[in-house]
């Protein structure tokens, strides 16, 4: 069987225990890459199914995305000869996943890192104290969020500053 | 003045060499009991800064993000933004490609082992190392003209060409470092100093390594033959022969055996490429102000220190809307934490090396002594001799 076609039977599994309204689109853009866009209140069961069921022990990272109507988030599990790209979407102002960090240990830094740069909360993270910001960084500028450019963080930041002095 | 100097950090970033990090280390006695790290002193908003950028720019750019994996930054970056565009390179160019990326390996695997001696206080060995690793780095220099920062793939190939009547030249380079590493790993196997401080050391179990997604030398230590070349393979490097390397044990000795293994590898790669270099251009055309169609790709590559993921997502513009990088040592800290407990004080710089993150030789760390509710700062130097005063009592 080629690599094509299992990607293509590990899609329709995983589309089959989500149940179809719960994927919103998925594509194989070539081999080892699959990337599927799931409703996030699906998130923490399709990350157990995938690792208990299809071998996704590896987080490589998450991507916090500003698509401009709303949040999108990347989830970047991999098993051994495939990429799985795990799409969820967040509104504005509702900008609230589940964590995930109980299920792949491995993604502890990544949750603190998205709630940091977009803002993006992981309901049930043990420490979401900043990891990359400092810690007088103006709690809701989230930089990587298009509404943040350079001038309006210094900004920000000098407004900070002057009430603390 | 300080409180303005925290605009700049916008982004994330890149954690290694010679940045500023901070270990939280609660100890008891002469025993790590837990570990706090904390990363970001160094964030410089590189990827917000690529979203104002060209692509052409971003090149080198990114390149900056790391001296010692600045081939790696890049490679994944170019096979990202060829995927969007649908750009086939040619042949020769992702021979290249790999003949540079696996001559960073071997003078990234060389550094470390030299740093890991020296955190033993096993300095001669150190020096000897280094003075070695200066043949891989003249043939860098040879091969872009310089030493560090190659600027060697751009969007659509390569930009230098390896001339025929240098490659014997080369060879006899790779032979030199073939034959020093070879003595290298007889010293690793049989040197007591080597022994005493590294095997049983910083140990992280097999089960402990999956489950924190750890990548590179630091999981194919602890008995994983995971390497992104051979599982998803990128550029050429389903064509080519080689082994992943992995011993069991975890520990720091399994580490150093690991990475003077891969040299190995990486010369022969080296060699191979270099002899079924096929005939061609080197790159295809990709104008300055060129516009990305709209797409979005991830491409991971296997840097030296681990798995390099890289996210793009274009929008039909001359900039990407968003571009993703997560580089190794971010993803190997949670289990580095777990190699630290447990562990004495004194192992902590070379366990702290092991993952060969470069940070412990700047950084200073907080000790907390449980028992008398004392807290005082160390240097990692004042800590690397601490340790080594503390093996010869």
């Amino acid at each position: 069987m080629s690599l094509m076609e299992e990607h293509k039977r590990f899609l329709e599994r995983f589309v089959t225990f989500l149940g179809e309204g719960n994927v919103i689109e998925s594509k194989i853009p070539r081999e080892r890459r699959v990337f599927v866009l799931i409703k996030v209140d699906k998130l923490r069961d399709a990350v157990t199914y995938l690792r208990d069921n299809e071998g996704f022990m590896h987080i490589s990272t998450i991507t916090g995305l500003d698509r401009g109507e709303d949040i999108e988030l990347i989830y970047h599990l991999t098993k051994k000869d495939l990429s799985l790209n795990l799409k969820v979407r967040v509104p504005y102002d509702k900008p609230v996943v589940p964590s995930i960090t109980d299920i792949l240990n491995g993604a502890v830094l990544y949750e603190r890192e998205i709630h940091d740069l977009v803002g993006v909360v992981p309901e049930g993270h043990p420490n979401l104290k900043p990891l990359v910001l400092p810690e007088h960084w103006p709690e809701d500028v989230h930089p990587l969020l298009k509404k943040w450019d350079l001038d309006s963080i210094r900004k920000k930041i000098d407004e900070v500053g002057a009430r603390k002095e | 003045m300080s409180e303005r100097e925290f605009v700049i950090p916008i982004g994330p970033q890149h954690p290694a060499l010679k940045e500023p990090a901070n270990f939280m280390f609660k100890v008891e006695g002469e025993y790590v009991v837990d570990v706090v790290p904390r990363v970001g002193y160094n964030h410089r908003g590189i990827e917000k800064a690529m979203e104002s950028r060209t692509y052409i720019q971003n090149l080198y750019l990114i390149e900056r993000i790391c001296g010692i994996c600045s081939n790696a930054h890049q490679t994944c970056y170019t096979l990202n933004v060829e995927e969007v565009l649908g750009m086939e390179i040619p042949e020769r160019a992702k021979y290249i490609r790999v003949f540079m990326a696996e001559l960073e390996r071997i003078h990234s695997h060389l550094l470390w082992l030299g740093v890991a001696a020296h955190e033993i206080g096993f300095d001669t060995l150190f020096f000897y190392i280094w003075r070695d690793r200066e043949v891989v780095m003249d043939l860098l220099e040879m091969v872009s003209g310089n030493r560090v920062n190659y600027a060697m793939p751009t969007i659509g190939g390569v930009r230098r060409d390896i001339p025929a009547d240098k490659i014997p030249e080369y060879h006899k380079m790779l032979d030199i470092l073939a034959e020093r590493t070879k003595y290298y790993k007889g010293v690793a196997a049989s040197e007591k100093t080597i022994m005493n401080r590294a095997a049983g050391v910083g140990v992280l179990k097999k089960a402990d390594a999956i489950r924190l997604s750890a990548t590179g030398p630091n999981l194919r230590s602890c008995g994983v033959p995971n390497d992104r070349r051979r599982d998803t393979p990128y550029l050429v490097y389903d064509e080519i022969p080689f082994n992943v390397i992995s011993y069991d044990g975890g520990d720091q000795l399994a580490q150093v055996l690991t990475r003077v293994d891969e040299v190995f590898e990486s010369v022969k790669i080296c060699k191979y490429c270099l002899d079924h270099l096929p005939d061609g251009p080197i790159r295809e055309k990709f104008s300055p102000l060129g516009k990305v169609p709209e797409g979005e790709a991830v491409n991971i590559v296997e840097a030296q220190r681990g798995e390099l993921i890289h996210y793009i997502q274009s929008r039909g513009a001359d900039k990407p809307y968003r571009y993703k990088i997560r580089a190794p040592t971010l993803a190997n800290i949670p289990s580095l934490v777990e190699r630290l407990k447990g562990g004495y004080i004194a192992d902590i710089p070379i366990v702290l090396a092991g993952i060969d993150p470069c940070f412990s030789c700047t950084d200073r760390m907080t000790m907390v002594d449980e028992g008398k509710g004392k807290q005082w700062d160390v240097t990692g130097e004042q800590l690397r001799r601490y340790g080594i005063e503390w093996y010869k009592q």
